[in-house]
């Protein structure tokens, strides 16, 4: 379960001050898929930000399995990322010059897995996003599709509780998009893992169980289409 | 991260920036070229004098002359002794100026712990020497034998102590004498011939000294001394000396005196000794020592414009180091986000800087040695030097070398990793 509470994020000081999350707060169940819903500027990417670690709004709390990881310590804030937590970004962050295997590997150095067990994950990882037959290929090879789905591969490689995807569509055809999509959440269903999509695209928001429409950096609504989690919808009058 | 993680990601970065890798490390290299080649000339160079000094004199033998006297500055006054200065032996000439060792010195020296002989330079002046239906050849010098002095034979050798009727010819004397080849030349008599300096003018006396050869020495690139001399034992020296010299003036002066002490480690000692008593004395390790003050400050020249040119390819690290930080900022934003710690970042920059340190220290020693095997051969024949390498690459110096450029690379490479490790990972990731 992720818990978000009262977080406040502000950019710049005194007059030039602009607050990018203005007192966000809202919750998500273990396994939910989510959809960040909000136009450019609206703060959606700063929310990712801030409930991934890699931010620290001076207000708040993000607490994640019981625990509020923004009063962890660097080194614990990035031993939670590489453990638990998965990327996908809009414009992939492929290494170019490495191969597709290297690529996905990078999650597992980082996170001090083994050398052994890490051959069998990136295989399994490959074979998740069907990219086997690419292992050995360099990156820059690849087409853009095939390229967001090594960067999928990259994210499930460890086995995290949760994937941020940040417009993981957004520089991808309506066919290959489809493809990436239909992966993500598959991946989210199979195995449980809670999916965070940050997103401009309500067509994709709509696929989601929960929508977070972002506005000004306030949550301007919440809607769960998840029957089974339906008495969690309400309406958050700003 | 793992270690061997973060190295085997370093090397690969560099493989994708081979042309720029290579270039940087090259101009490590040069330095580890100049380096490695000024650790092997100097450690060549030792190796040569040490050569040159057991060639010349041994470990255990001290050189002594007397304590010369202060020289006065400016024009001396002159004293009327009555007595030509130049009466006497033409071979220790009794100029007024120069001190000289007398028998009683020698006796004073011989009593001196540790000090096993002591032998004056007689270096008799004898007149020629032949043989039997032979021309008569004017002789340079005699000089003593001394079996802990290397010599390179010809033909013939010499198992410790020459007998006092044998002599070493050199391998001209032998050609000239009539030998065919040095060795036909063993075993044969030469004689040479005395002239006594005391005796009369009109009733000159002179003697025919004979000589077995016992062996004949070739020309050495080391020695000094020997060359040219005609070698005969010390108590043979002793009798041209006394038949030639007896009764002259200059009779029992000597210039020099070798002392053969028991062992090397006391020749300091009395070295010491001998000069509290008014005698001047030289080990070989002094002369050993001398030439190699001299090679050691070429050397350090040498380094220090290897460390030069190491001081310019810092910046050159730090430069292309700076360079890649703002080339990679995505990975670095990418690496961090997927919670890679900042000491790890750091250190993926480090061991990239340690790898071109690496690369240039193993291409520019790598030059350097195939350079000195293509060295050794022309200088040796230019200097004649027979088998002595001049540059000696030494592996443990090579190793030092490499190992003291990647530290030096990574010191350099501190500040551009320092930079990739403060990198914010959103700010990096905005960059498209």
């Amino acid at each position: 379960m992720i818990e978000v509470k009262n977080v406040t994020k502000t950019y710049g000081k005194k007059q030039n001050a602009f607050i990018a999350l203005d007192n966000v707060s809202f919750t998500i169940p273990d396994g939910a898929s989510v959809a960040i819903l909000g136009k450019s500027g609206s703060g959606k990417s700063t929310l990712m930000h801030a409930m991934s670690g890699l931010d620290r709004p001076e207000k708040g709390e993000v607490v994640i399995d019981g625990e509020d990881i923004l009063k962890l310590k660097t080194k614990q804030v990035d031993k939670f990322r590489a453990s638990k937590i998965g990327f996908i970004f809009q414009s992939f962050f492929v290494q170019a010059n490495e191969t597709v295997s290297d690529n996905v590997s990078l999650p597992l150095e980082i996170a001090d897995i083994p050398r052994g067990e890490r051959k069998k994950k990136i295989q399994a990882a490959l074979e998740g996003v069907d990219l086997s037959e690419k292992i050995g290929s360099k990156a820059k090879n690849l087409s853009g599709g095939q390229k967001q789905r090594l960067a999928v591969a990259r994210a499930i490689v460890n086995s995290p509780q949760i994937i941020f995807a940040d417009e993981p569509t957004g520089n991808l055809d309506s066919v290959t998009g489809d493809k990436v999509e239909k992966m993500l959440f598959g991946y989210n269903k199979k195995n449980g893992v809670t999916l965070i999509i940050v997103t401009h695209d309500p067509e994709l928001a709509a696929k989601c169980d929960i929508q977070i429409n972002i506005k000004d950096g306030k949550v301007e609504s919440i809607r769960d289409t998840k029957p089974a989690t339906k008495q969690h919808t309400r309406k958050v009058v700003s | 991260m793992r270690l061997t993680d973060t190295i085997k990601r370093a090397g690969r970065s560099l493989r994708n920036a081979k042309a720029r890798t290579l270039l940087t490390s090259l101009a490590i290299g040069v330095g580890a070229f100049t380096i490695t080649l000024s650790l092997a000339a100097g450690q060549g160079g030792r190796a040569y004098t040490d050569e040159i000094v057991t060639a010349n004199t041994s470990v255990n033998e001290l050189l002594v002359t007397k304590k010369q006297p202060e020289a006065n500055s400016g024009p001396k006054k002159y004293e009327d002794t009555g007595v030509s200065a130049m009466a006497g032996s033409m071979s220790n000439p009794g100029a007024a100026d120069i001190a000289y060792l007398t028998q009683d010195d020698i006796k004073a020296m011989e009593k001196l712990n540790n000090v096993t002989s002591v032998s004056p330079n007689y270096s008799p002046s004898v007149r020629y020497i032949t043989r039997e239906g032979q021309d008569r050849y004017v002789v340079e010098s005699v000089s003593t034998f001394s079996p802990s002095v290397t010599l390179k034979y010809a033909a013939g050798s010499v198992d410790g102590n020459l007998a006092n009727d044998e002599i070493i010819l050199t391998e001209e004397y032998a050609k000239v004498l009539g030998f065919s080849n040095p060795s036909d030349a063993i075993g044969k008599t030469v004689e040479i011939r005395a002239d006594k300096l005391s005796a009369p003018v009109s009733a000159p006396e002179n003697k025919l000294f004979p000589f077995k050869v016992k062996a004949v020495s070739s020309k050495s690139g080391f020695a000094f001394r020997a060359q040219g001399s005609l070698l005969v034992s010390n108590d043979a020296a002793r009798e041209l000396y006394e038949y030639i010299n007896k009764d002259t003036r200059a009779y029992g002066n000597f210039l020099l005196a070798s002392v053969q002490v028991n062992d090397e480690k006391n020749a300091t000692s009395v070295k010491d000794e001998l000069s509290t008593k008014g005698f001047e004395a030289q080990t070989a390790e002094d002369v050993l020592g001398a030439i190699n003050t001299f090679i050691n400050v070429l050397q350090g020249i040498l380094i220090g414009f290897g460390a030069l040119a190491v001081l310019t390819s810092i910046f050159g690290i730090i430069n292309t180091q700076y360079i890649s930080v703002l080339e990679r900022t995505q990975q670095i934003g990418l690496m961090k986000a997927l919670g890679m710690r900042r000491r790890d970042v750091g250190r993926l920059f480090k061991f990239e800087a340690a790898w071109i340190g690496f690369l240039g220290g193993a291409i520019g020693s790598g030059m350097a040695v195939i350079a000195g095997l293509i060295a050794n051969p022309l200088i040796n024949s230019a200097l004649k030097l027979e088998d002595v390498t001049l540059l000696q690459f030494n592996p443990i110096a090579v190793a030092s070398v490499i190992i003291g450029l990647m530290i030096i690379a990574i010191a350099a490479g501190i500040l551009p990793a320092r930079k990739a490790a403060k990198l914010d990972p959103i700010e990096a990731l905005r960059t498209e």
